[in-house]
């Protein structure tokens, strides 16, 4: 994203930060396109093995890994490319008839109501990268884009409860969020917000997220402009209501496309390992920690964080809210010297660097104080707690400074509670 | 392979293969082994379905999403799936006043899940849309969002807000 498109400094810096890193690569790339080459030849090869193997079948030709890649919540050892491509599928026959993208393009076009299309695009339902349809519509009041896209969710599994639960206000503001179970079963996220979080640009994002219970997943997105990014509103909302996203989503059709879209090969069973998180601290402990640490003139009006290292408060004195966020993370002695360069080394060996300043580029007046510590020892254990004058990021401040003191921060992070829960 | 396709897969690979690189080198956090394998291995696929993927419209694109779909193949083979890489190798340009920073950021980066390092990879560096980004990562617009809300402020908390010698035009 282009600095001159990102009002939003910490991301323009980060940009520049990858280009600027990244760009110090290189590589003897003759060798990587040889390799490459060889690889790819050394495939082909087994690939005309495989489609002599396997001739009562369909071959699955190509990338396999692109296909057999597995959606946000699938485990297991990952089927290498070379098996796949091997791998003879049973007859096409036995699956539904598949959508060509011409046909998905077809069936949303047939529910929305009249008006004019274009810019259409689309993948079908046997592309290994996926099914989708979008399209710009214009009902007379403005053109905006609309998008249709397909996903297995396994039933039961945690990336459903991600996928139909409203965000988090203190991190995402919207306008309107809700979700609701359908008479079949079938859970419905109507979510109202923006296409950036913090709103920096007033583009409208609106989706609808069906989910059945039969894993069957389907997102419909629309905003008030013929792009989601980088393009003028063209009008003050989306074209469709939520009743109406609710109408087009549900439509049966969408359920058909998604059983047609190719079987994830891998069954999961109870998929312990899923999406593997690291060996983290777990972040409810850490929001317990963090809650029974703090002074007891405050009030806890919300508190959230993340599966692990990483928990956040917000929390009230009387004199309005304040947001106190914690990180509770192992292994980072590769990088204390940058983080405590300036800081001060306590008479135990645990290094503390402080830092009070502008909290946020885009909101004047935001203050964020942190107090950063590092045990000793080579595990790199690290504290680092901040606190805001405002109770949600990008939110307007409510007060002067933050309702810790740097010394109570200090305090927060040094408790040797943490070092309780690093065992 | 016939020749015409043949010389225009050897002409897009030589074209293609330094920014691969480079992306493979940001996803895998500086591990400079692994990238240069991913990008063999994108090559190598790439190069068995290459009348397809020449008819695409943008093999680029299609290659970027092989090489990241290679990395989290790759990471959830590793038993230590999201963990970071721990050593970071010679950097090119070291010795100047910057490699510090560069080496914070591939630190930070490293720090990530391997899946919110490639929503930002993606975003960031290949400045792909949020949807774009779902395709490629085979998720869902609104895990990509939450992914990315997650992984800037994780990075802010890294690098701190202002990433002050980035702040440059």
């Amino acid at each position: 994203m282009p600095e001159n498109q990102s009002p939003d400094p910490f991301e323009g810096r980060l940009t520049a930060a990858l280009r600027d890193t990244g760009d110090r690569f290189d590589t003897d790339r003759a060798a990587l396109v040889a390799g490459g080459q060889t690889r790819g030849r050394r495939a082909r090869m087994r690939r005309r093995a495989g489609v002599l193997g396997g001739a009562a079948g369909i071959a699955l030709v190509g990338v396999g890994g692109a296909l057999l890649l597995p959606t946000e919540d699938s485990s297991g050892p990952e089927r290498s490319s070379v098996a796949s491509s091997t791998t003879a599928r049973p007859s096409a026959s036995a699956s539904p008839a598949p959508f060509s993208d011409d046909d998905l393009l077809r069936e949303l076009k047939k529910l929305l109501p009249e008006g004019e299309f274009s810019e259409e695009g689309a993948r079908g339902t046997a592309d290994e990268l996926g099914a989708f349809a979008h399209l710009v519509y214009d009902d007379g009041k403005g053109a905006a884009a609309i998008g249709i896209s397909f996903a297995r969710v396994e039933p039961g599994s945690q990336q459903i409860r991600e996928l139909t639960e409203c965000p988090d206000r203190t991190f995402v503001e919207y306008d309107d969020c809700s979700t609701s179970r359908l008479p079949d079963g079938s859970l419905l996220k109507l979510y109202q917000g923006y296409e950036y979080p913090d709103r920096r640009v007033d583009t409208k994002f609106w989706s609808a997220d069906l989910v059945t219970s039969k894993g069957q997943h389907v997102t419909l997105s629309e905003w008030n402009s013929p792009a989601q990014k980088d393009a003028p509103i063209t009008r003050p909302n989306p074209p469709l209501s939520t009743a109406q996203l609710k109408e087009v989503v549900t439509a049966e059709v969408w359920r058909r496309v998604v059983d047609a879209l190719p079987e994830n090969p891998k069954q999961p069973t109870k998929k312990p390992a899923a999406d593997p998180l690291p060996p983290g601290v777990s972040g409810k402990k850490i929001g317990e920690t963090l809650t029974a640490l703090l002074p007891q003139k405050l009030d806890v009006v919300k508190q959230g964080g993340q599966d692990t290292e990483y928990a956040y408060v917000v929390v009230d004195d009387g004199k309005g809210q304040s947001l106190v966020q914690i990180n509770v993370q192992h292994g980072m002695s590769d990088v204390a010297d940058q983080l405590y360069g300036n800081g001060e080394t306590l008479p135990d060996g645990t290094r503390v660097a402080t830092r009070q300043g502008n909290g946020d580029d885009r909101v004047a007046g935001v203050v964020m104080w942190t107090v950063d510590t590092m045990r000793p020892g080579s595990d790199g254990f690290r504290v680092v707690v901040s606190a805001f004058n405002n109770g949600a990021a990008h939110a307007e401040p409510g007060r002067a400074t933050p309702a810790l003191t740097m010394e109570q921060l200090k305090e927060i992070a040094l408790s040797p509670k943490w070092d309780q829960l690093a065992k | 392979m016939r020749q015409r396709r043949a010389d225009e897969y050897a002409e897009f690979a030589a074209a293609r293969a330094g920014h691969l690189y480079r992306s493979a080198c940001l996803l895998t956090a500086g591990d400079t082994h692994l990238a240069e394998d991913l990008v063999q291995e994108t090559l190598g696929r790439l190069y068995v379905r290459w009348g397809r993927v020449s008819r695409v419209g943008n093999p680029a694109a299609y290659a970027q999403t092989v090489l990241t779909r290679a990395f989290l193949a790759h990471q959830r083979r590793r038993s230590s799936g999201e963990r970071a890489t721990d050593v970071f190798p010679d950097l090119p340009g070291a010795g100047d006043g910057d490699a510090s920073l560069r080496l914070t950021l591939l630190a930070a980066l490293a720090r990530l899940p391997a899946k919110d390092r490639a929503v930002i990879v993606l975003r960031y560096w290949e400045d792909r849309s949020v949807e774009q980004t779902a395709d490629v990562l085979n998720v869902s617009s609104a895990a990509v969002r939450t992914r990315c809300v997650r992984a800037l402020a994780r990075l802010r908390e890294l690098l701190g807000e202002d990433l002050s010698e980035y702040a440059r035009p």
